[in-house]
């Protein structure tokens, strides 16, 4: 476990480093042998709620995280995890070190959410003191807006040393020959433009972005079979009578251009 | 009490087996955005998009790079990031195992380098942008020919242009396009 201390009050340097291994020992004790179920406590920051609903979401019988010994706990003196939300507010910055302080010692704390991470959307608010960790020492991130249910299985796994971190820092160098593949290179330029903006038009950006972009590969694609009857089984397969009004229209298109489908 | 046992048979078990089988994504679902360094032109569309300014991106002029930087930590996974890339260079995946232990693996970056001005030599635009372009010009039906002499005017930063211009439109015939060798 990594710890950071920003602003636990130290008296003497040497006393306080001392204090610092012996809680990351009692830590590992912790997780080793606490033969016991994992007491939550959650503290919410400033957070929209969000946050709230999706820990409540991982206590439905579908998630069900307490078949794991992990409970929420109403008070912060039978914690042993403090589950930190909210973008650490100017007002809630005091009552969460209070609720951290009460905690008894061999802790763990984890930023939940995007806010709790790093202040998320918030994180340049005069209010805000952006992230959990400007103020208490944290041990396990769980990035998300909200974090998914199972992404909160999976940071508590992470936490408890069940699990394996996935996600590690990236760094990439441009190589000195390295080109960008234009995508649909064989669909006429004007054509590409057009089915694009019509398709984002019909169903809005993201999807719209997708759909043309699997009909184009429908119009690419090096086949026997004519382009129609292509169009034809996609739309048979995907059975969406919305898409098929969109693949209409971007079939339309493509007439309209000269380019037979 | 038997209706309620009754029931409970009916549903049978719902919980899932998440962590110990893989839990397959909904169709649709926005998880981790997925970074290709190698198909980004570097352009910055990313991260004037992003509403949370968990992308951001820095030109370091006396160096001649630009670093993009992801915050995993800072994302809202609005996928605004993968409307704006004109080359898909980002794209959201189903991926939602993203905890960390350490913060500083919460973030990715990547290192472009600046092409110079052919006139100033100042650092203003991503060399692959400037390839590109040119090989959008070329897929676009121009002459190869043609798109490497505007090769020459795309390699020109926007401060030049506009001296260029005014000196042009002042019919004069000091620095400019002559100068540089293209004909705007």
């Amino acid at each position: 476990m990594s710890m950071q201390t920003v602003a636990v009050p130290t008296t003497a340097a040497a006393a306080a480093e001392s204090e610092r291994e012996q809680t990351a020992r009692l830590k590992k004790t912790l997780l080793q042998d606490i033969g016991r179920s994992i007491y939550v406590f959650r503290i919410d920051a400033g957070g929209c709620n969000g946050c709230d609903i999706e820990i409540f979401a991982a206590l439905t019988p579908v998630f069900d995280i307490e078949r794991f010994g992990i409970k929420v706990v109403p008070s912060p003196r039978h914690a042993d995890v403090i589950l930190c939300t909210g973008a650490m507010t100017r007002a809630m910055r005091r009552p969460a070190l209070r609720a951290y302080d009460a905690a008894p010692d061999p802790k763990i704390v984890i930023a939940y959410g995007a806010c709790g991470c790093t202040g998320g959307i918030f994180h340049d608010l005069y209010c805000v003191w952006g992230g959990v960790d400007k103020v208490m020492p944290v041990d396990v991130y769980i990035p998300g807006c909200p974090p998914t249910p199972p992404a909160t299985i999976y940071g508590f796994a992470l936490a408890l040393g069940m699990l394996d971190q996935k996600l590690k820092a990236g760094q990439h160098v441009e190589a000195p020959d390295e080109q960008v593949a234009i995508s649909h290179p064989h669909v006429p330029y004007t054509l590409r433009i057009a089915l694009e903006r019509e398709a984002r038009r019909m169903a809005g950006y993201r999807q719209g972005r997708e759909i043309a972009d699997s009909f184009m590969t429908l119009l690419d694609h090096d086949d026997a079979k004519p382009v129609a009857q292509r169009v034809a089984e996609f739309v048979a397969r995907e059975n969406d009578p919305r898409l098929t009004e969109i693949v209409r229209s971007l079939e339309a298109i493509c007439t309209s251009v000269g380019t037979n489908p | 009490m038997y209706k309620l046992l009754k029931e409970a048979f009916r549903t049978g078990n719902v919980t899932v087996r998440y962590p110990f089988a893989p839990l397959p994504a909904a169709p649709n679902f926005r998880g981790k955005p997925h970074y290709e360094p190698e198909q980004c032109i570097a352009c910055a569309a990313c991260t004037i998009a992003c509403p949370a300014n968990a992308l951001t991106m820095s030109n370091d002029v006396a160096a001649g790079t630009r670093t993009w930087e992801i915050c995993f930590g800072r994302c809202v996974f609005c996928g605004r990031c993968e409307e704006v890339c004109p080359t898909q260079a980002i794209v959201l995946s189903p991926e939602f195992e993203m905890a960390v232990l350490d913060r500083a693996d919460l973030y990715q970056t990547a290192e472009f380098t600046l092409a110079s001005c052919r006139n100033c030599a100042t650092p203003f635009a991503p060399r692959k942008e400037i390839d590109y372009v040119v090989a959008l010009l070329v897929n676009a039906g121009l002459p190869e020919a043609d798109a490497e002499r505007r090769r020459a005017m795309l390699e020109v930063c926007p401060a030049c242009k506009r001296h260029s211009e005014v000196v042009r439109e002042a019919g004069s015939s000091g620095s400019g396009w002559h100068q540089i060798g293209v004909t705007p």
